[in-house]
């Protein structure tokens, strides 16, 4: 945690336009700043600010950590990852949802009847709490990628994935069963940089605030 | 090789860093002393029944283990715990107030990572049977004095009294399931999603602002005025005026630059009866010390009695203290005239000097190459 610098962990891909955007609009600099680049840490001496480049995975672990003051991610990744820090704003873009998916041929089906069946993730922790919580149990599998693949080949009776629009899914032949959750696009902050740095990330938080309230073309991406 | 390992979070410290460890444990016991306080040792586990009446800890966090009796034992995961069912049973009749404290390893089984350890140093201290703003001053000017004396250069205490949004949040009228969600939201400080719910509440506009402003409000004295709809609430605006009080206590002792109020430090919501505080290093993203007035603690073992106290984090602080200390005069002595080397080294230790004896039968040239550079070693060599 530098004290002259404000550090913004930022969230590489899909995130990572209109958060400039919204950075752009809160009047902090961002000439340069792109993936494409080789550099993973942007520094703007003049505004002391600095962000990092990271995996949107990373983020909650920088910002806990204190490596960073400040990280815009998903809340999805925050859920996942059950990380201590403060949750401060919700930015509205980068809108996904949580869902349980079967295969539609049991598309009527009742949740309850996937008790002590598998279902494949990537999202263990969010999926084993879903349906803990619901005093049902299952079998996580966790995978690292095309999870709509396990319940074509016999790997799992169900998936918990990630949907935006619900084409993958479709084009799986899946269909939503329940939703778990909503998510979308979060400012978070640590803790202790929330204390010591207040004077610079207070107004920087509320001017956050204004413009995704005023909805100045910040609306579901 | 599993001969080689140890377990997941635990740590082996070598002499630089028991060093540092050592040397924040004198002055803290010093410091303690100045205050009339006195150490006290509490065993490694107890019945997990006392842990619990403790901090309310997570059962998941804990490390059990059970004895032949068949009792559920755990390894403390903080010690105030044990203090209280130590005073209840030793101390009951004793001259109140009494001042505590201790320094001990503690337990928790968190996920491994810099500055959270499964077996880590606290030192704390505990005023039993003290009420009132002058007890919590004390304990609170005794922490900015802790971490004063350890070298810390810029550090931060945050205060807030918990009475404040405990009494607002009595008087929204919600259902004890709404209040117990947003107490969670707070403690797990997702302001989003308590803004959300509270958005949802059927409860007065002002008092809705309020309960949301609260978490991030933060400053010097001045915060306070910013929270309007305390003034309706009489239990708030009584804690109100007993933090300005305790924030004027605090500038008697001198101590009130490192001090701000902190409407965010909202922890333990179920534990902690009154004012509570934590502190910070802009050095480490994660606290230093905690503590607070805990008034009903105590009465979960059967002594009612009011209490204040903290707990510092040494391990932590050990991160973020600055370079060590001027070590002793060093001594090496070295040849083979082993009647006047013995003669010699322990003459010198006595007088408070570090001696160290060559072992190896090195010459004089090996031992002089040996101390180079090292400014506070000296050579003698009796051949």
């Amino acid at each position: 945690m530098k004290q002259d610098f404000l550090t913004i962990a930022l969230s590489k891909g899909t995130l990572l336009k209109p958060t400039v955007k919204l950075l752009e609009q809160a009047q902090l600099p961002v000439s340069g700043l792109s993936e494409d680049s080789r550099n993973m840490v942007f520094s703007y001496e003049e505004e002391g600010i600095k962000y990092l480049m990271c995996r949107p995975t990373d983020v909650p672990t920088y910002v806990e950590q204190g490596a960073a003051d400040l990280g815009i991610v998903g809340k999805d990744v925050i859920v996942e990852q059950a990380k201590d820090v403060f949750e401060m704003v919700d930015l509205k873009y980068g809108y996904c949802r949580f869902v349980v998916a079967v295969p539609d041929s049991m598309k009527d089906r009742n949740l309850r009847e996937f008790n002590y069946r598998r279902v494949a993730s990537k999202f263990p922790l969010i999926t084993e709490k879903f349906f803990r919580e619901r005093g049902l149990q299952v079998d996580v599998i966790k995978l690292h990628g095309n999870v709509e693949l396990a319940p074509l080949m016999g790997l799992a009776d169900m998936i918990v994935d990630l949907v935006s629009t619900g084409r993958t899914l479709k084009e799986n032949n899946l269909v939503e069963l329940v939703k778990i959750m909503d998510s979308t696009t979060r400012l978070i902050c640590n803790r202790v940089s929330y204390r010591i740095k207040h004077e610079r990330i207070q107004p920087l938080i509320e001017k956050i605030q204004k413009i995704v309230k005023g909805g100045t073309g910040n609306e579901i991406a | 090789m599993r001969n080689r390992q140890i377990p997941k979070g635990l740590r082996d410290l070598l002499p630089d860093e028991v060093k540092v460890i050592r040397n924040m444990e004198k002055k803290a016991a010093q410091l303690f002393s100045s205050y009339a306080y006195e150490e006290v040792m509490t065993p490694t586990f107890e019945y997990l029944e006392v842990i619990e009446a403790g901090r309310g800890s997570r059962r998941e966090d804990l490390f059990l283990f059970v004895d032949r009796e068949g009792g559920i034992l755990s390894l403390r995961p903080e010690v105030t715990g044990s203090i209280a069912r130590m005073a209840s049973i030793h101390l009951h009749d004793a001259d109140f107030p009494r001042r505590l404290f201790y320094m001990a390893n503690v337990f928790r089984h968190v996920q491994p990572q810099l500055a959270q350890y499964r077996e880590f140093r606290q030192t704390g201290v505990e005023l039993l049977g003290a009420e009132g703003i002058w007890a919590d001053a004390e304990v609170i000017n005794i922490a900015v004095k802790l971490l004063e004396i350890m070298g810390l250069k810029s550090f931060k205490i945050s205060i807030n009294q918990l009475p404040i949004f405990n009494s607002l949040l009595d008087e929204s009228g919600l259902n004890s399931e709404d209040r117990s969600l947003v107490r969670q939201l707070v403690e797990e400080k997702d302001l989003v999603e308590l803004y959300r719910l509270l958005e949802g509440l059927d409860i007065d506009d002002e008092l809705k602002d309020t309960i949301a402003a609260l978490p991030v409000l933060h400053g010097g004295l001045e915060v306070i005025k910013r929270i309007p709809y305390v003034e309706k609430n009489r239990k708030a605006s009584a804690a109100v005026e007993e933090l300005i009080k305790i924030y004027d206590a605090l500038k008697l002792y001198g101590a009130t630059s490192h001090i701000v109020v902190d409407m965010g430090v909202l922890r333990n919501l179920d534990y902690y009866t009154g004012l509570v505080f934590e502190g910070y290093s802009p050095d480490l993203g994660y606290g230093l010390l905690g503590g607070g007035r805990y008034d009903n603690l105590l009465g979960q073992f059967g002594l009612s009695c009011p209490a204040t106290g903290f707990a510092l984090h040494m391990d932590r602080l050990a991160l973020v203290l600055p370079c060590r200390e001027e070590e002793r005069d060093h001594y090496l002595l070295g040849g083979g005239d082993f009647p006047s080397l013995i003669a010699q080294a322990e003459k010198l230790r006595k007088q408070g000097y570090i001696v160290e004896m060559d072992l190896g039968g090195h010459s004089q040239a090996e031992l002089e190459k040996k101390i180079e550079g090292k400014e506070n070693w000296t050579l003698i060599y009796l051949d």
